[in-house]
């Protein structure tokens, strides 16, 4: 994202599927997000796309960063 | 028993005088310091030789430097090797073996050649560093950039060494559960094998180098002879130029290698490594909470916002309606009480002036009727005087003849029949005689 403004005319079938992002993507959507939301240009209208997708792109890099518990066994089974 | 012997003393004398021998005096003596302790300035210490193999002592020999050389010395060491003289160092010291009655014998040391403690090693290294730096390599795996997050590590170890094991425990056991996937890239960590085995492995991760985040290197411990391995120019060029950062751990904090110099991070040991990494996966985690956090008080901020907007408004609506009410009747008001003021102050002169004009009017008609009543009154006064009937009663009479009243004798006719009017009546006489006749 060349611009550092959430795109205005952004609508959900616009949107990457986050599924196809990188991490290093994810985390500057979630940035550019954030300076949208910080700036006065944000109109309220857009929140609830702006809050959910930003929900969306966290809990997909949280998923990226961190393993869940099978999988944390799956690993340590296959060292031992 | 009638034997000659010696006193300590004349023992003593005797050991004196045989160390004027020049071999004795102003030799250098390379050796491994021990059991170093300073003291009133003056520094104390075993000059030894250790056996190879065993690491025994094979000979020592009681050395000191007297203060008024030691500071100068300590400075000079300093500046070289970086490194205090101290226990468990290689030196080669110059100095005067002497003997004292009550202390023995002592080597004296008077100069240091710090040169002979950076070693064949140090050198060596060093002329390897140089080299990396005129190939322009030195600094090229330390500048990458890191793939962000650092997850998927490329372990180069010997497979089921402490240190992997460490290595392995410390990066599983992080209690953030970050998902590292690790890989091992068997290698011979010790001995002639070390370099080639270590290339090779790196050669088998470069080919796939997409899949990997960064290389970690490590050891478990060891002897610190066999870390010279890792002094190898060739290795040390594949892994300043390798194109992911490597991390290396291959010995502790005293034990520099040239890969130390090349490799991104050095780590101590090959737990320090798994901690380093999970460092960096921290970084990541706590910058995601820091962002989602700024968003949720972003959204709770907009939301209150408008929420506190809205509620004005509500608030604000009633009142703005009574208020156009209040507004439009006092504007009416105003109206009323400013035409009426302008009524006032139009009508009133006028009324004033007809008013005025009126009592003025009134006024003349007075005085007009009064100046006409008196002029009446004293015209009917002179009627009074000079009417007939009044004039009659003063004794005058009107004479007339046929009617018409005769003012002059003259005009009568002689035997004319004349009325004379009085006061009180008339009578009627005939002329008998006139002035004529």
């Amino acid at each position: 994202m060349t611009d550092t403004q959430y795109p205005n005319t952004m609508t959900d079938r616009q949107l990457t599927p986050i599924s196809e992002l990188t991490y290093t993507q994810a985390i500057s959507e979630l940035e550019a997000i954030l300076q949208t939301m910080q700036s006065d240009k944000c109109d309220i209208d857009k929140l609830t796309l702006l809050t959910r997708r930003a929900t969306e792109l966290i809990t997909f890099c949280r998923a990226r960063l961190t393993a869940t518990d099978e999988e944390l066994r799956a690993i340590l089974a296959d060292l031992q | 028993m009638d034997r000659n012997y010696l006193s300590v003393t004349a023992l003593g004398s005797i050991i004196s005088a045989r160390l004027t021998d020049p071999s004795l005096r102003n030799v250098w003596v390379a050796g491994e310091l021990s059991d170093v302790r300073i003291s009133g300035g003056h520094c104390y210490m075993e000059l030894a030789d250790k056996d190879k193999a065993t690491g025994r002592v094979s000979a020592r020999i009681r050395g000191a430097i007297w203060a008024n050389v030691f500071a100068r010395l300590a400075a000079k060491f300093g500046h070289a090797t970086g490194r205090q003289i101290a226990t468990g160092l290689k030196v080669m010291v110059c100095g005067t073996v002497s003997y004292h009655p009550a202390f023995g014998i002592t080597f004296v040391i008077t100069d240091i050649d710090p040169s002979y403690t950076m070693g064949e090693v140090e050198r060596r290294r060093r002329e390897i560093l140089e080299q990396l730096q005129k190939d322009g390599v030195l600094e090229m795996n330390r500048s990458l950039p890191w793939n962000t997050p650092t997850l998927r590590v490329a372990v180069i170890s010997a497979p089921g060494a402490a240190g992997y094991g460490d290595f392995i425990n410390q990066l599983y056991s992080n209690h953030l559960r970050l998902r590292f996937t690790v890989r091992l890239f068997a290698a011979t960590m010790q001995g002639d094998r070390t370099v080639p085995s270590v290339m090779a492995a790196l050669t088998e991760i470069a080919a796939d180098v997409d899949s990997w985040d960064c290389v970690v290197l490590i050891r478990g411990g060891g002897a610190t002879t066999d870390l010279l391995s890792f002094d190898d120019y060739s290795l040390a060029s594949a892994v300043a130029q390798f194109p992911v950062p490597v991390i290396v751990g291959i010995g502790h904090e005293r034990d520099i290698t040239v890969l130390d110099y090349v490799a991104a991070i050095r780590v101590k040991t090959p737990t320090a490594a798994a901690e380093y990494l999970i460092s960096k996966g921290t970084e990541c985690l706590d910058r995601l909470k820091r962002l989602g956090a700024d968003i949720l008080s972003c959204s709770n901020d907009m939301i209150a916002g408008c929420r506190t907007r809205l509620a004005y408004c509500e608030g604000a609506l009633p009142s703005i309606a009574l208020n156009s009410v209040t507004a439009a009747r006092q504007h009416i008001d105003r109206g009323v009480l400013s035409l009426a003021t302008l009524g006032s102050r139009r009508i009133m002169p006028q009324l004033t002036h007809i008013e005025a004009v009126g009592r003025a009017i009134a006024t003349a008609a007075n005085a007009t009727v009064a100046r006409r009543f008196e002029d009446l009154e004293s015209k009917s006064l002179i009627l009074n005087v000079l009417s007939p009937v009044s004039t009659l009663k003063r004794g005058y009479t009107i004479t007339r003849i046929n009617g018409h009243a005769v003012t002059s004798a003259e005009d009568i006719p002689l035997g004319a029949s004349i009325i004379t009017s009085f006061a009180d009546g008339e009578i009627t006489s005939t002329v008998t005689k006139t002035p004529k006749s």
